[in-house]
């Protein structure tokens, strides 16, 4: 019950804050702040496992869904803030909670194919309203169309994907048709093929190489905010929801050895490519997309082996990997504000001149590697295993150095002497001006409470570092404790 | 066979078939409308009074999103020609109906039913896969298919603008149909959320179309983007006012 109230007032709230964006934006932040943060009460209120029967369907909470809907919701409500002081039309707020809501109503749903209906619907948000009103460069740049048309044919395209052949698997023809299924031999190839499907909608949704075009084209494009809802949560909602089914409705044997070959190429190729990119690209959003882009293929070889015990993984690394990419995206935010460059060229010393910023990206460094014993490296080095046997360990190493390597280059040039972008940006220190509202000349606590906006404005930098340092904290825990897989 | 059935897919496809192929908006609009209300009614039985009300609402909010973003863009007519389209259509409704007979015929040696209406067994008999009854699901998957096509080739054709987000509709209007004519009748709460992705679908295109009509300037010669339409040979072109 508790996730149907966080689900509604998500919605209202996402809806209202999209609607109210374009004329009214302090409004417009205000109900979508407030709605991150009744959400979030709710989510840390959601009981650990809770069911209701909705519509003739069965919803079970989850701890991965409890998991999911804190860790987001608590994100969300950092991101809000970051919003409010990167300033800009809202475009971040809106489609997140629109995610989350769908999201959590998705996984709790025991019916794949309201799930995979209601995140089509709910994830295309998280892109259409980014790209046709949150465009940095200007919604005259030709890029911006033509990425959001393709972004949200991509979003849909995989949900109606999905639809379909969660449709063939309740025929007459599929396994859960009620009839006999025959699994060997026409059956066999009925099983591989959809599964090859359905990691087809999943290569759609997650963007993975050769598809990846629109969503390199929409990461350098719109606010790093907006990154998470569209890439990170939502896709990973969609993994979670393709892998439950296929658990449930094509099991272990649909992953021959042919299949199993073909999943662990087409994930391989956006680990490998989508690693090397972020190591040669300067801006750090293309770093982050592509590391984005490099977790979802890692989170596809799950689907080589369907492993109940690789499927668990799968979810401890998909919610720990997005909330460390959560904290990623608002401190590439963050930087791009304050520094007003996103290229490590312009970029040198930004550690120096922001010890907070600095920190919280040394936390985001180590829960994005991971450490033997933490949820989400273990995960990693499972999933790997599990589609790789025998030389799975070494391969999850490789894989866990290259994060390593590409956000080692971002610490690197925070360590660097301060370069003259950075050292015109604001200070990363905090500081107390001492400035009293003017005309303004009563008693001593009247007065601090007048000077709270001028000391806020003043502060903007460090408080922005100090969200950064939150969202890494909680990348940490996550990346620690996992999702309850 | 059921009369009102055939009357009723025949409304599906002459309604897209209008949606895609004429220069007018209104009167795409409401071929819209007729195809995605007649999709809503592709049933037998009946579902639900509310059920049935989710569509329909679903199906008019749709073709009003759609419309609303046809005032400000450049017409598309099909390029094809309407004759071409209801070919199309026709070719695609054929498909899905052998689609149909086809998982018919598995469900008949599997020997159990698969759902309202197909291989329905006989008179104190099992079901006979030779001899399967072209009813509810059939024609569902039938009319499934035949909007995906007519939809497909909308969507892929010409540049951003109200045809792509017919093309839109129609093709997530077809899955729904053959998720429906395939695997049977949905669960109220996959109503809810199939109608949900149907009205975000709409308002997607509607709000690409709208946004491509106003971001880019209309190019004189293209009859897909322009503000003039094609005229019969000899007789120039006409300047047609933006609606």
């Amino acid at each position: 019950m508790t996730l149907l109230i966080l689900a509604a007032v998500a919605l209202a709230a996402g809806l209202a804050t999209i609607l109210l964006a374009g004329e009214r934006r302090t409004i417009a932040l205000a109900i979508g702040l407030a709605g991150s943060l009744v959400v979030l009460a709710l989510a840390l209120a959601m009981p650990d496992t809770d069911s209701v029967s909705i519509g003739g369907v069965g919803m079970v909470s989850t701890p991965v869904v409890r998991a999911m809907a804190v860790a987001w919701s608590a994100g969300l409500a950092v991101l809000g803030l970051l919003e409010l002081a990167v300033g800009g039309r809202p475009t971040v707020v809106g489609p997140s909670l629109i995610g989350l809501a769908v999201a959590g109503l998705a996984l709790a749903t025991r019916d794949p194919a309201s799930s995979m209906a209601a995140l089509a619907a709910g994830g295309v948000a998280g892109v259409v309203v980014p790209g046709l009103a949150g465009w940095l460069d200007g919604p005259d740049l030709p890029s911006r169309l033509p990425t959001t048309h393709r972004g949200a044919l991509a979003i849909l395209g995989s949900g109606l994907l999905g639809l379909a052949v969660i449709a063939w698997g309740a025929s007459a023809a599929g396994p859960l048709g009620g009839g006999t299924f025959n699994v060997e031999p026409a059956g066999e190839i009925g099983l591989g093929l959809s599964l090859l499907v359905i990691v087809s909608a999943v290569a759609i949704r997650t963007g993975l190489i050769p598809l990846h075009v629109w969503a390199a084209r929409f990461m350098e494009g719109v606010s790093p905010l907006a990154i998470p809802a569209a890439f990170a949560w939502g896709s990973a909602a969609f993994v979670l929801v393709a892998l439950d089914w296929s658990q449930v409705a094509l099991g272990p044997a649909a992953a021959g050895d042919a299949e199993r070959l073909v999943i662990v190429f087409v994930a391989m190729v956006s680990v490998v490519l989508g690693g090397l990119a972020a190591m040669v690209h300067d801006d750090v959003e293309h770093v982050l997309g592509y590391s984005i882009l490099q977790d979802a293929g890692i989170a596809v070889l799950a689907f080589a082996s369907l492993n109940p015990d690789v499927v668990a993984a799968a979810r401890n690394w998909l919610v720990a990997s997005a909330t460390v990419k959560t904290a990623l995206a608002a401190w590439a935010s963050v930087v791009r504000t304050t520094y007003g460059g996103h290229r490590l060229d312009d970029l040198g010393g930004w550690g120096r001149h922001s010890p907070v910023l600095g920190a919280a990206f040394a936390g985001i460094l180590v829960a994005a590697i991971g450490l033997p014993g933490m949820a989400l490296f273990d995960a990693r080095v499972d999933l790997v295993s599990g589609a790789m046997p025998g030389f799975g360990q070494v391969v999850a190493l490789v894989i866990a150095a290259m994060p390593a390597i590409y956000l080692g280059r971002i610490a690197l040039a925070g360590l660097a002497p301060v370069s003259v972008a950075v050292a015109e940006g604001p200070t990363g220190r905090p500081r107390w001006t001492g400035g009293r509202a003017v005309g303004w000349s009563e008693g001593p606590v009247t007065q601090a409470i007048r000077a709270i906006p001028t000391e806020l404005r003043a502060n903007r930098a460090p408080l922005m570092a100090l969200g950064v340092l939150a969202l890494a904290v909680m990348a940490l825990l996550t990346a620690t404790g996992g999702a309850g897989g | 066979m059921n009369p009102t059935l055939v009357a009723v897919v025949l409304a599906i496809g002459a309604g897209a078939v209008v949606a895609v192929s004429t220069r007018d908006g209104a009167a795409a609009a409401i071929g819209l409308a007729v195809s995605l209300i007649a999709s809503a009614l592709l049933a037998e039985p009946l579902p639900p009074a509310g059920v049935l009300g989710v569509r329909v609402v679903a199906a008019l909010l749709v073709a009003t999103l759609i419309r609303s973003a046809m005032r400000t863009g450049p017409r598309q007519p099909s390029p094809l020609g309407w004759p071409s389209e209801a070919f199309l259509a026709t070719a695609g409704a054929v498909a899905g109906l052998g689609i149909a007979v086809g998982l018919a015929a598995v469900a008949a040696a599997g020997g159990v039913p698969v759902g309202p209406g197909v291989g329905e067994p006989g008179a104190g008999g099992p079901i006979d896969g030779g001899s399967v009854a072209l009813t509810s699901m059939a024609f569902t998957t039938a009319a499934g298919t035949s909007l995906f096509t007519l939809g497909l080739a909308a969507f892929i054709h010409g540049q951003p603008g109200a045809r792509r987000a017919i093309g839109l509709v129609l093709v997530t209007q077809a899955v729904l149909l053959f998720r429906i004519g395939i695997a049977g009748p949905a669960l109220e709460l996959e109503e809810i959320a199939r109608a949900a992705l149907l009205v975000v679908a709409g308002a997607t295109g509607a709000a690409l179309a709208r946004a491509a009509a106003t971001s880019r300037p209309a190019r004189v010669g293209d009859d897909e983007d322009s503000d003039t339409e094609a005229a019969p040979a000899g007789v120039g072109r006409r300047e047609v006012v933006p609606r």
